[in-house]
């Protein structure tokens, strides 16, 4: 018998009897709505949080200086930009503090950085000149500040060579910063640069406890990293007393948590998967009980076991098959909702998991379907047509 | 035509040996019009069940058109009923959710007749039984006569070697039990071989033929008239 009339005969099967196939369906529709759904949030948030970090610098390593009493200079510290692999090493110390000037008075972070925070963080001089080395040697009083602490100051960004007073102490203002769109470092319009060694007194943070390495390029980061600790370790001789972080290695293990975490939950979703397998195939077993006489009477008029067995197994993957696309419609459509309403995410059914899906979906209608259609197919005709 | 060669059937009801079929041997020709005549329990049903291709045999050997069915698989033994055996049943076993016309189409589809000709042999086989103003309808939309005219039509359809007819009349009120004889011996003058099973000796009567059934066995066999087409 043609696929055609076998595929005609199991639809009209499914729609003589709308209710009850909707019900069977229900079973695939929330598994395959489960599993598309996690999965899918599970991805748009890794996608997010992993291309996050990786805007935080996938060149550059953190160091952390956990032993207070070690003490490095940052004459020292210029030192490792010789090894091997280094390119800049970005020290500073932060503070909030309340600038004076014209009688106005602000209240900003002040950094206290190094010409190389410049060039890694991307600062965008206007007008002026940034920190420089000799301002670090000589630990000047010198600072650039962003536009918006101008404004607040003098109501103008054309304040070369005026002065700010920071707790009592006079700044000269030598460099005003590009104004900045208010997005991710939207704060440096509203910040304070001074040099490392007077922020150092400034603040009273004496000790440098931590500092950015950056690499070369992003395929040298092992090896600066390598050159960091070595020589962190000839400074110190204490492993314990400094961490050295690779941002990528952070990207890396957030990224392998996450995918663990997908597994699990599609591992949970695929269990309500196989709970509407079973429905399909209890429904399908009772279909078969209920049409006894129809299969009799099809075997008597020469249906062959094949036959039958295709008829129910079309039913049963028809049935599981469509579930699984209404479920991943409805996945689709709360997925739409949710782009609407979070836009920094970005949550989609990916290809691989849409085919998945589907693939289960099948899979699933064949596998619980095999069974009853067996049993349908391998009735006695002689039985079947006396079955009231 | 049709052989059977000393059939035995034994079915065992607990420790009890039934011999439904006790070595029955029957020779039915082409164009032939016969009754099988039997009080319930005789073993016409199992006789009829072996005809039909539904059951096999214990012993003893079938054919029909000379091929051997006693041995058949259960795959040809589809095939045999499919192309060479029409059936009518007392209860008419229709399917209920397909139309008259889905219903006769049903064994050409199993057959693998490609669509356009089922649509002729459809139409024709309807139109012999007089059903053809009733092809969209479903079986519950239709008389009892009529839903047996449709198994007729069913049976046709295939243009089997025989249409065996099970107590074709036992559900059937006076007027349509004439109804459907009178179709019957239509569909047999038109050159079909038809085997009536039957406890209803007026309706045996009618029939050319008459093969009486008792303990499995057959007690008599009687040609009315003696004319044998």
């Amino acid at each position: 018998m043609k696929l055609k009339q076998s595929i005609k005969m199991a639809w009209s099967a499914i729609l003589s009897n709308k209710m009850r196939s909707f019900l069977t369906m229900l079973g695939i529709i929330i598994g395959v709505m489960a599993v598309t759904l996690l999965i899918s949030l599970v991805q748009g948030a890794t996608g997010r949080i992993t291309d996050s970090m990786s805007d935080l610098g996938a060149n550059n390593l953190v160091v952390t200086i956990t032993d207070y009493s070690k003490k490095l200079t940052y004459t020292e510290l210029k030192r490792l930009e010789d090894r091997e692999g280094v390119d800049l090493v970005s020290p500073s110390v932060t503070g909030r503090i309340t600038a004076i000037a014209d009688g106005n008075s602000v209240t900003a972070d002040l950094y206290g950085i190094t010409p190389a925070y410049e060039t890694v963080q991307g600062l965008d001089i206007e007008t002026g000149r940034g920190i420089s080395e000799f301002d670090i040697e000589e630990s000047l009083s010198v600072c650039v500040i962003g536009p918006g602490v101008a404004k607040d100051l003098f109501g103008t960004t054309e304040v070369l060579a005026h002065k700010i007073r920071i707790n009592s102490r006079e700044y000269r203002i030598v460099g005003v910063l590009e104004e900045e769109d208010s997005t991710m470092m939207g704060m440096t319009n509203d910040s304070i640069y001074i040099p490392l060694t007077n922020a150092q007194r400034l603040l009273k943070q004496t000790a440098m406890t931590s500092f950015y390495v950056y690499a070369q390029d992003e395929n040298e980061l092992s090896t600066a990293q390598e050159s960091t600790k070595a020589f962190l370790y000839e400074k110190f001789r204490d492993e314990d007393s400094y961490t050295v972080l690779n941002m990528s290695n952070i990207v890396d293990m957030i990224d392998q948590v996450l995918g663990t975490m997908e597994l699990m939950l599609a591992g949970i979703a695929a269990i309500s998967l196989l709970v509407g397998g079973i429905g399909i195939m209890n429904i399908m077993l009772v279909s078969v009980t209920e049409r006894t006489r129809e299969i009799g009477i099809r075997k008597a008029i020469g249906a062959q076991r094949s036959d039958i067995t295709i008829q129910f197994l079309i039913e049963s993957v028809f049935i599981s098959l469509i579930g699984g696309i209404i479920g991943m419609g409805i996945s689709q459509l709360i997925l739409t909702i949710l782009n609407h309403l979070f836009t920094d995410y970005h949550f989609v059914i990916s290809l691989s998991v849409a085919g998945l899906a589907l693939g289960f979906s099948i899979g699933i209608g064949v596998i619980f379907g095999i069974y009853p259609a067996n049993r349908a197919a391998s009735l006695k005709p002689i039985n079947a047509l006396r079955y009231e | 035509m049709i052989e059977l060669k000393n059939i035995t059937k034994v079915y065992s009801l607990g420790d009890e040996e039934v011999r439904a079929l006790d070595g029955i041997s029957l020779e039915i020709e082409d164009r032939e019009f016969v009754a099988i005549v039997g009080a319930s329990g005789s073993g016409k049903s199992t006789l009829m069940n072996m005809i039909g291709c539904l059951d096999s045999p214990d012993d003893g050997e079938y054919y029909i058109d000379g091929q051997d069915v006693s041995h058949m698989s259960e795959r040809e033994l589809a095939i045999m009923r499919n192309r060479k055996i029409g059936f009518i049943f007392q209860q008419f076993n229709l399917l209920p959710k397909l139309t008259a016309y889905e219903n006769v189409e049903l064994p050409l589809i199993y057959q693998g007749v490609p669509a356009k000709e089922r649509d002729v042999r459809v139409r024709e086989a309807l139109e012999q039984v007089g059903l053809a103003g009733r092809m969209g309808h479903r079986p519950n939309q239709l008389s009892g006569g009529q839903q047996q005219r449709v198994a007729v039509a069913r049976a046709l359809a295939t243009h089997p070697s025989l249409i065996l007819a099970d107590e074709p009349t036992g559900n059937l009120d006076s007027k349509s039990t004439k109804d459907i004889m009178g179709l019957l011996y239509e569909v047999h003058r038109q050159g079909n071989t038809i085997v009536l099973i039957t406890h209803d000796n007026e309706i045996a009567a009618a029939a050319e033929r008459q093969v009486r059934i008792m303990d499995g066995r057959v007690i008599s066999d009687v040609r009315n008239g003696g004319e044998r087409a």
